[in-house]
């Protein structure tokens, strides 16, 4: 029966039970029920079929038995004051349920949202010791990058002044390596040997990005100007052509034949030109910013 | 103790009119209410303040009945204050539950376009 109430057909058993008190109210003389009465009837159908029925059952029943005593009542003597005064409080109740009901329904809602707001800030204080974890690791890897990239530039120039002499000079780093180790007798093409000295060149050059790099090429006083000349410019381009091939960017470095014109030392002795044969890298100093 | 003041008051009902009792205890009751309603600040709320000024209205419609004998329509006028300022108080529960649930909703909604924006 009271499932009834719930469905579509409540209006029509509504409609049935005025009907089926129209004759009780005709035996008081008097069919139409005061409109508190009415008010109250469908107050109480409202709170019970809606969110107070299930929030606030309680008070929901305490506005029935309101209702219940205003419906007697008016069965009883019709419509009187005190009928309406009953009905009135009937009224009441039933919207006092639904005050109620809708107290109940905001704090849940609350409830929720707090909840939802908690979590969120749990997600975000997730995150961001997330980021910081993330933040630390890079910061400690690029550290650990730096220091091995300069270990191996210590090493690299370690392995080359073994092999070359290096020296600050206003034009900046004098890489020089001598002819011998570098090239056979009046030849431009690289000695195995040269690979490993010059890879140390290479790795002291990838340390510092920003320094354009020039490669001159060097020979003694014997012979033909022109063919020193020309070999002094083959034997830069070689390096500068190892350079670019283990990943040195062309455009930072330059090849210039020098020839017989800039001897470091005596052209009349073997050792004088011995260390006049030589190739030079010359390492810009950085740039002032 | 309730019962013998009640009796009392009824003595008392008696001798004035002959026939009712003065609704005592329903007119403390009601009195009560309206306080109640007044402590929740039922003023403050439109809906709720109606309710409580028709309840005050009623309990002064009710002390003129009684102090002109017709206690019997008093002790019902008085129901209807109390069940008016019984519901000024529940709207001025319900309404401030509903600006508290709005304020927790509204931090909700910021905290999740905050989450929203930092995860771009």
């Amino acid at each position: 029966m009271k499932r009834m109430l719930h469905g579509p057909w409540a209006p029509a058993f509504f409609s049935l039970a005025l009907l089926s008190s129209a004759p009780l109210s005709l035996g008081c003389g008097s069919a139409q029920p005061p409109k508190e009465l009415v008010e109250a009837r469908a107050a109480y159908q409202r709170a019970e079929s809606g969110v107070a029925g299930k929030l606030a059952p309680a008070q929901v029943h305490v506005a029935k038995k309101s209702l219940d005593d205003a419906e007697r009542a008016f069965d009883d003597r019709g419509d009187e004051p005190d009928v309406r005064d009953k009905a009135y409080v009937a009224l009441r109740k039933a919207q006092i349920a639904e005050a109620r009901a809708g107290a109940l329904g905001a704090d849940q809602q609350k409830s929720l949202a707090q909840k939802e707001v908690g979590q969120a800030t749990q997600t975000e204080l997730h995150a961001t010791k997330k980021a910081l974890e993330e933040t630390k690791n890079k910061l400690a890897m690029e550290q650990q990058q730096r220091v091995d990239l300069e270990r191996r530039n210590k090493e690299a120039l370690e392995q080359l002044a073994k092999l070359a002499a290096i020296k600050e000079e206003s034009r900046g780093t004098v890489i020089t390596i001598s002819g011998a180790v570098l090239f056979p007798s009046n030849q431009s093409v690289l000695l195995p040997g040269a690979i490993s000295a010059l890879d140390n060149v290479v790795t002291t050059l990838k340390a510092a990005p920003d320094r354009d790099v020039v490669v001159e090429g060097h020979t003694d006083a014997q012979g033909a100007r022109g063919y020193n000349m020309d070999l002094g410019l083959k034997r830069a381009e070689s390096v500068r052509a190892h350079f670019v091939s283990r990943g040195i960017q062309p455009e930072r470095v330059k090849a210039a034949g020098i020839g017989p014109d800039r001897p470091i030392s005596d052209n009349k002795t073997p050792e004088g030109r011995a260390q006049n044969r030589r190739v030079e890298i010359i390492v810009s100093p950085p740039e002032r910013k | 103790m309730r019962h013998r003041f009640a009796i009392a008051a009824a003595a008392l009902g008696l001798l004035a009119c002959g026939s009712y009792p003065a609704p005592t205890e329903r007119l403390v009751s009601s009195q009560a209410a309206v306080r109640v309603a007044q402590e929740v600040n039922a003023t403050a709320v439109p809906q709720a303040s109606l309710h409580l000024k028709l309840a005050q209205e009623q309990v002064e419609q009710a002390k003129q009945m009684i102090a002109d004998g017709n206690n019997q329509r008093a002790e019902l006028v008085l129901m209807r204050a109390e069940a008016d300022a019984e519901l000024a108080e529940a709207l001025a529960r319900e309404a401030n539950f509903k600006n508290q649930a709005q304020q927790a909703l509204d931090e909700a909604k910021t905290a999740k376009q905050r989450l929203k924006g930092d995860g771009k």
